[in-house]
């Protein structure tokens, strides 16, 4: 899946995958945003808690590319299951907005197939391909020439993976038995100062107590 | 003496103004060491915290909680061509509450190569060890016994052991560790003796004032002094900005946001020392393998790091050196890490009770004409740094090397098979299949990288064209400015930081009340 012929400018090391000057010309040149729009993508259902950073084509192409980072099965629970697009746009919504932005911009390109139309001859969004042309694009992005394509692949699988693996849902799986249990104390006191004694414990020092 | 407090951002009235004898800014290994030598003193301070005020309360030992809360841009802080991921600490202690408590003192070799080659003066190991001997006290730094290391350790202790490799345990800042594995995420019983648990409220019970929820945006200089600290309250939840502003009138400001935040802080003042602000920020960039074992690891238990060889920390004048270590390895961090994804990822991933990683921290900073990474500003209202590493020649060649030993290592040690962090990864299945190495895609985006010790940025030094801080710590162009943490160091250490962090702050101090 590469190009024949387009010169392909240099990008800049940036995160910013929606330059001025560079997309913008390209998408004049196939004839403008209209094409592209035209091209719907798969929809997956959407949680019942409802989205709050991620529109439902952009969550339907984050659950399409878990799928295939990772298909489930062998002990795996599967994404509906771990509910990774509602993790995701949960984490979103705590990210920076300017990154999250980004990572939505990101999304949509990645599935209308603006680089893959450019640079191949892929037409179809990401969403609407079997499983199998999925990992060879998913492929083809981690391992590109192409800079931009390696950044936008390491920024979704990033996503993704935490959005999964964050979950205890995911912990059978890989065998975790989750923390030891009995540790964390969730009404240890919060300390402020302002006059309050101070709570004793291992933070304290006791000048006349040996070490460990 | 009237004691302190720790306000978070919801209890901060909007328009507030404060006076003080010093503002520090940040409250990491640097910040707070200095806050609780100055209050010490009987100064009256206020420590500025960007992050939350996060305690053992919440320190449930999940990461999904732990990196959104602790740490900078969720744990997702990267160069901006995503080619190095950078953990680093965002909350109240900064990095200590989320490092994994290894200490050393700065190499002598490291003080030396400071003072021939970047002109500092007066910082020799006599001077600091008065206050490396009062940190490892108050902070109960000790080796780590070796029949308490668990066995992720081991596979490096036995490696090295096997090949006659050097090797050491490592000293860590615990007192009644229970040798669970989550320092990374919060120690639940204050067992790390983070600056959140010691130093801190040490100091506040002395009279300091800290704000979490606190960011400070600029320094409003006047003549050759710093005016003013203005400060942006945010939203504890959101971490946005609430709209509310603070403003700290103090006789002396100290910055201490640590490499990255404050040479930021000090652009963002229109503070740029001749084009020095922001130049020379060293990571220690980190390769990785992980290997796998016939018998359980189970890397996500147990002290995370107490083993460190220090074989390779000189290979010659043309190469960068680098020390090796071991990262605990959790679910979600421990998958993100790892290469690849599908059917092969998802098998490799269940084979988590078994694998073993080790680090290899490349030393940077040293070569001549090697100058590091920069930090620089994005546009007005994009509050994210720029900040970019070039990787060049010498690092992938350590890089290389680096991953060559470490595996050698882990096959020492019994490991069935080794793999890079190579996209897609790069299996071994013995020694003999090390040299496939060679072939790798050495280039950035190809391979793993991450840092999680950030260096440099402002470095010290006699000269003020090459350097952004004097001597004292002091900056040079101003006469009530001082930057105290590890963004002063000329070059990286070659050892975790925190106590060398620890250490400066506490001899800086003098220098900063002096000028109060």
């Amino acid at each position: 899946m590469r190009s024949g012929g387009q010169p392909i400018p240099r990008v800049e090391e940036r995160r910013s995958f929606l330059k001025k000057g560079l997309l913008g010309g390209l998408i004049l040149a196939i004839g403008g945003v209209g094409f592209l729009a035209s091209r719907r993508s798969r929809l997956a259902p959407l949680p019942p808690q409802g989205l709050r950073v991620l529109d439902p084509s952009e969550y339907a192409v984050v659950m399409a590319i878990a799928a295939r980072m990772v298909p489930g099965g062998e002990g795996f629970p599967s994404v509906q299951e771990v509910g990774v697009g509602l993790n995701a746009d949960g984490i979103l919504v705590r990210t920076d907005p300017a990154a999250a932005k980004e990572v939505k911009q990101l999304l949509k390109l990645f599935e209308n197939a603006l680089a893959g139309f450019i640079f191949s001859a892929r037409i179809r969004p990401f969403t609407q391909l079997p499983p199998e042309e999925q990992d060879q694009v998913l492929e083809e992005w981690q391992s590109s020439r192409l800079e931009i394509r390696r950044t936008g692949f390491t920024a979704l699988r990033t996503l993704v993976l935490a959005s999964y693996f964050g979950s205890p849902l995911s912990w059978p799986a890989v065998h975790y038995p989750g923390p030891p249990p009995g540790f964390h104390q969730p009404d240890a006191p919060v300390w402020r100062g302002g006059g309050e004694k101070r709570p004793d414990g291992n933070g304290v020092f006791h000048p006349e107590a040996s070490n460990d | 003496m009237t004691e302190g407090r720790i306000y978070t951002g919801e209890e901060v009235r909007g328009g507030q103004q404060l006076q003080c004898d010093v503002c520090v800014v940040g409250s990491g290994a640097g910040g707070s060491v200095l806050a609780h030598e100055l209050v010490s003193r009987g100064l009256q301070v206020v420590m500025l915290e960007e992050g939350g005020y996060h305690t053992r309360r919440e320190f449930d030992l999940q990461e999904s909680k732990a990196f959104p809360n602790l740490y900078q841009e969720l744990g997702n802080r990267t160069t901006d061509d995503l080619s190095i991921t950078i953990l680093q600490g965002r909350s109240i202690g900064g990095g200590t509450t989320v490092n994994w408590c290894s200490s050393f003192r700065t190499p002598k070799r490291i003080l030396d190569h400071w003072r021939d080659v970047h002109r500092v003066d007066g910082l020799s190991e006599d001077v600091l060890r008065p206050h490396w001997e009062a940190i490892e006290k108050r902070l109960h730094i000790a080796e780590w016994p070796e029949e308490r290391m668990n066995r992720n350790n081991r596979v490096l202790w036995d490696g090295c052991g096997k090949l006659g490799y050097s090797r050491g345990l490592i000293p860590r800042n615990v007192n009644n560790c229970a040798d669970l594995g989550y320092c990374g995420v919060g120690c639940p019983i204050d067992a790390k003796q983070s600056m959140l648990a010691t130093m801190i409220p040490d100091a506040v019970e002395k009279g300091l004032t800290v704000y979490a929820n606190a960011s400070a945006r600029r320094l409003r200089i006047e003549g050759r002094k710093v005016a003013a600290v203005e400060v942006d309250v945010l939203d504890a939840e959101s971490r946005r900005s609430s709209g509310r502003t603070l403003t700290v009138r103090p006789k002396v400001a100290a910055v201490c946001g640590g490499a990255l935040n404050s040479p930021a802080l000090l652009l963002r003042s229109g503070l740029t020392a001749h084009g020095r602000v922001g130049k020379r920020t060293f990571l220690h960039p980190v390769v990785i393998t992980v290997a796998d074992f016939d018998e359980p690891v189970e890397a996500f238990s147990g002290a995370p790091q107490s083993v460190h060889s220090h074989h390779f920390i000189e290979r010659g004048p043309e190469k960068m050196g680098f020390f090796i270590e071991v990262p605990p390895i959790h679910p979600m961090l421990g998958a993100i890490t790892l290469s690849g994804f599908g059917i092969h990822y998802q098998r490799f991933l269940s084979r988590l009770p078994y694998v073993n990683a080790c680090i290899a921290l490349i030393v940077d900073g040293l070569l001549p004409g090697e100058e590091g990474g920069t930090v620089g500003l994005r546009a007005q209202g994009d509050g994210r740094l720029k900040i970019r590493y070039p990787l060049t020649e010498p690092h992938w060649e350590a890089f290389r090397t680096a991953c060559k030993e470490m595996a050698r290592i882990q096959f020492a040690a019994g490991a069935k098979t080794v793999v890079t962090l190579h996209s897609p990864p790069l299996l071994m299945r013995s020694v003999d299949e090390i040299s496939k190495l060679d072939s790798a895609p050495w280039e950035k985006l190809r391979v793993r990288v991450v840092t999680a010790h950030q260096m440099g940025g402002c470095s010290m030094g006699k000269d003020p064209s090459t350097s952004v801080v004097d001597n004292r710590l002091r900056y040079h162009e101003l006469d009530n400015l001082f930057v105290v943490d590890g963004s002063v160091f000329p070059t990286s250490l070659g050892v975790n930081p925190q106590e060398s962090i620890f250490g400066i702050a506490r001899w800086a101090a003098q220098h900063v009340a002096a000028a109060v």
